[in-house]
């Protein structure tokens, strides 16, 4: 019973680090000395801030379509075939998990702008750019390996008894896919779109930077109508209604990720055919090798374009970026250099990792291990962050922590816990994943030997724990360093993080420094992206 | 060497209630708890190792209360059906953990270690990994693991039951030449009828989250107190017949059960003799190895008869209509 008190942690850091602002916020855009709806209805009936609701809705849609379009074949071809350098494009796709959207924000401005590679190429501007076809495209980015590794999960796991039953009954060919196959991976596919939809319903960096003047997400919306505005009661509202929306979807979210986890289950993993080399230089290699080209062209060219703008100073190769980047004279950050943004996104990336894991980790074992009274509610409650979103969350902090007795507005470590906030469901879902794979015997068998539950915890489950809570980790690492919206509701100027840096490059136009410093943050995900591959967890 | 024992435990899982007036193993004894899936034996073998608590009653052992001591406490070794072996550890260190918390010095758990592997046949796999091991190799390792701490009681959780027919009896063998030779304490949970008759020296009959019969393997077999319990152990003659003056008549035969009305009578196939006669019609035969199986009808009441081929008093080939038979001995249920 005693070590159970220390759930004590996490729930009185996620009562006062997000219900606390959650509630304020509420309070502001519902009260007004007595319940009132006059902000709600002011919201609804204006038109720009419904054009933005469904246009959010609707890019969201559209982004989940092309997520799909562009991960299905993928997964298909995971599923069923090995063939030479799977393991290289399967790591290419991993490079979305830890890449900052400010950079491929950046990277999409290189290609697809007026002086742009692409536009280049092609010899006429395709109109990208500022438009919402900038939007889904990074989407797609970001998303489509989510649906390739999901749905291939689920298709090596399709008994092959069902299909060769179904074939002995006639079935064959696209029949046989639509009958049998695919109801099987409905489950794969839902919860796939459902998460892409959510990220893309939340999306804030890439809408603000891609979309231009005339395409904003709700996640803007609220943004400019606090920063800019200084409208609180207005940006709560459309707060109020993003929530409601988002914890909607969450909820459809968590009930196919349950029918998802249910299918995942089949004990059968069909091991992935071996192409020949007769089949690799025919029709399926070269299928094979489009797909593989496209993902690399599509992941790897924004990275390649920031890279290379980075090098390039007046039509010439040289590090003349690099240096002002680090001098005083071109600086537009105010009270802080590079360096020390450097020094923060470093500060608040490791604090965030700390706390986030911490707080995952308990929540994570109690989740799984633990029989308490109230453990629904507990789940339903500690799964509520997932839905909110970084501009809600620090709108949620302005209102709450600028007066005593929490008058935490302005410290750095108000920043770390938006970041905790911010990750720690990613990290949670990293650790509940190897968590569930533990068997709970192996405990068992450690305290029939005669080790303490602590002894237990630490000999046993932590060692094959391991991978997932570095993959965790890292996530919340990834995720501190490219988190641009709540930081730059709560920082000061010498608080400036390389993302916020990049940021103000970019606003006062400057895309050289803006990619010499991306380079910067690019070296760190990279760092990141290693690691992950070196423990080689499964976040496939 | 210590008893163990259960007295009055209540435990309600859901839908099911586990209640178990009274249980106890002597000190080295070998006792098995049998019933089919969902009996509740797995239940109260945990309650005994101390991972359920039971919402009521008591756990002794040599007469101490243990419900509120901890699994690492009790001094137990226990075997899981699916062996539970730590993936990440090899097959010493598996082997050593238990002595490594108990702090031994490294030159002891060597010695140890290598003498239990000795003992349960797998001197020079102590470098394996357990995904390295056939199944029966890992049964091993996890019966080695739990006995290496010297435990007051062994618990075995159907460890043979994820292994192939063959491997099955030779283990079963194994295990029981083991316990003897430490003489521990141990509870043993299966499914398997043949394999408690095999092993134990005493069988608890479950069913339903009760017990239904706890005795030696020849007595609950002859001597079933229920039908279940009957059935359970073995193919079982069961007729239901009507008794005056405390007999029961059926062709030639006769049952003393000593009351009148519905009485219910039990008898196995091998307690059915065949003698030359014709009251008993030979409807179905079944030939096994050595043995026959006789299905006989008489007076419409059908029952099964297990001899060996010499002990017939016809050949084979020319298998008579029917014959006489001789009911040596019987229960009444």
């Amino acid at each position: 019973m005693r070590t159970k008190l220390i759930l004590s942690f996490p729930i009185t850091f996620l009562i006062i680090f997000f219900y606390l602002p959650i509630i304020s916020i509420i309070h502001e855009g519902l009260w007004d000395n007595g319940l009132t709806l006059k902000y709600l209805k002011a919201v609804l009936s204006n038109s720009y801030h419904r054009g933005i609701i469904f246009f959010t809705i609707g890019q969201a849609l559209a982004s989940t379509l092309l997520t799909l379009a562009l991960g299905l074949p993928g997964a298909y071809i995971f599923a069923k075939y090995d063939f030479p350098g799977k393991s290289f494009v399967k790591a290419i796709l991993t490079v979305p998990f830890v890449m900052p959207s400010i950079m491929v924000a950046l990277g999409f401005i290189l290609l697809f702008g007026k002086q742009g590679f692409f536009t280049q190429l092609i010899g006429r501007d395709l109109g990208i750019l500022y438009s919402w076809k900038a939007i889904l495209i990074a989407h797609a980015f970001y998303n489509f390996p989510v649906v390739v590794r999901m749905v291939s999960s689920l298709w090596q796991r399709i008994n092959p008894h069902y299909e060769e039953v179904a074939m002995s009954l006639g079935a064959r060919g696209f029949t046989l896919f639509r009958k049998v196959t695919l109801p099987m991976l409905l489950p794969g596919i839902f919860a796939s779109s459902m998460l892409t939809f959510i990220f893309c319903f939340l999306s804030f960096s890439i809408p603000l930077i891609l979309g231009g003047y005339r395409y904003a997400t709700i996640e803007v919306d609220i943004f400019t109508s606090i920063m800019t505005l200084l409208d609180f009661k207005i940006g709560s509202a459309l707060a109020i209604i993003q929530l409601t929306l988002s914890f909607v979807f969450m909820y459809i979210y968590i009930k196919s990720l349950d029918m998802y986890a249910k299918a995942e289950e089949q004990r059968v993993f069909r091991r992935p055919q071996k192409l020949t080399l007769r089949e690799l230089i025919g029709l399926k290699g070269l299928l094979i090798g489009i797909y593989s080209v496209i993902v690399f062209i599509f992941i790897i060219s924004p990275l390649l374009a920031v890279l290379y703008d980075s090098l390039i100073f007046q039509g010439r190769f040289s590090l003349e970026w690099y240096r002002r980047v680090f001098s005083a004279e071109y600086n537009p950050i105010f009270g802080a250099n590079t360096l020390i943004a450097i020094k923060n996104s470093l500060l608040f990336g490791f604090s965030a990792v700390l706390l986030s894991t911490t707080v995952a980790l308990i929540i994570a074992y109690a989740l799984h291990r633990w029989q308490f009274k109230g453990k629904n509610i507990f789940e339903a409650l500690v799964m509520l962050p997932l839905g909110s979103s970084a501009i809600t969350l620090g709108l949620g902090y302005i209102r709450t922590f600028h007066r005593p007795p929490l008058e935490l507005l302005g410290t750095w470590y108000i920043i770390v816990f938006a970041h905790t906030i911010i990750a720690y469901p990613f990290v949670l879902r990293a650790i509940s994943a190897v968590l569930k794979k533990i068997k709970p015997n192996l405990k068992e068998a450690a305290l029939s030997l005669g080790a303490k539950e602590w002894q237990a915890f630490i000999k046993v489950e932590l060692p094959l724990a391991l991978g997932g809570i570095i993959v965790g980790a890292i996530f919340a690492f990834a995720m501190s360093i490219a988190e641009l919206g709540a930081t730059y509701m709560l920082y000061q100027p010498e608080y400036t993080t390389i993302t916020i840096a990049v940021y103000r490059f970019l606003s006062a136009r400057q895309w050289g420094s803006a990619s010499a410093l991306s380079v910067i943050l690019m070296i760190v995900s990279a760092v990141s992206f290693m690691i992950i591959e070196r423990v080689g967890e499964e976040i496939w | 060497m210590v008893s163990v024992e259960l007295r009055e435990i209540l435990k309600i899982l859901g839908d099911f209630r586990l209640e178990i007036k009274s249980l106890k193993a002597k000190e080295g004894e070998f006792l098995t708890l049998l019933g089919p899936s969902g009996c509740g034996k797995t239940t109260t073998l945990r309650i005994i190792a101390g991972f359920e608590k039971p919402d009521r009653g008591e756990v002794l052992f040599d007469g101490r209360v243990m419900n509120e001591i901890p699994p690492y406490g009790r001094n137990i070794g226990m075997v899981f059906q699916d062996y539970a072996l730590f993936p990440h550890m090899s097959v010493f260190k598996n082997i050593a953990f238990g002595l490594e918390l108990r702090k031994l010095p490294r030159g002891e758990i060597e010695k140890r270690v290598l003498r239990i592997l000795k003992l349960v046949g797998l001197e020079g796999l102590e470098n394996r990994y357990p995904e390295q091991l056939s199944g029966g190799q890992q049964q091993r390792v996890a019966l080695a693991r739990a006995l290496v701490i010297e435990p007051e009681v062994l618990l075995l959780d159907e460890p043979l039951s994820n292994l192939d027919a063959k491997i099955r009896e030779r283990l079963r063998g194994e295990i029981k030449r083991i316990q003897k030779e430490l003489s521990i304490t141990t509870i043993y949970v299966t499914h398997d009828q043949e394999e408690a008759m095999a092993i134990s020296d005493r069988i608890a009959v479950m069913k339903d989250g009760t017990i239904e019969q706890v005795g030696k393997p020849l007595e609950i077999y002859y001597n079933p107190k229920t039908e279940f319990v009957a059935r359970f152990l073995g193919l079982s003659n069961i007729l239901e017949l009507e008794a005056e003056n405390g007999k029961v008549h059926l062709g030639k035969l006769c049952f003393n059960v000593g009351r009148d009305g519905k009485v219910k009578i039990f008898f196995r196939p091998e307690s059915v003799y065949i003698t030359e006669g014709d009251f008993a019609e030979i409807v179905g035969h079944e030939l096994l190895p050595g043995r026959i199986r006789l299905r006989l009808s008489i007076e419409g009441n059908e029952i099964i008869a297990e001899r060996f081929l010499e002990e017939l008093p016809f050949k084979i080939e020319d298998m008579p209509k029917s014959v006489g038979v001789l009911i040596k001995s019987y229960t009444i249920l």
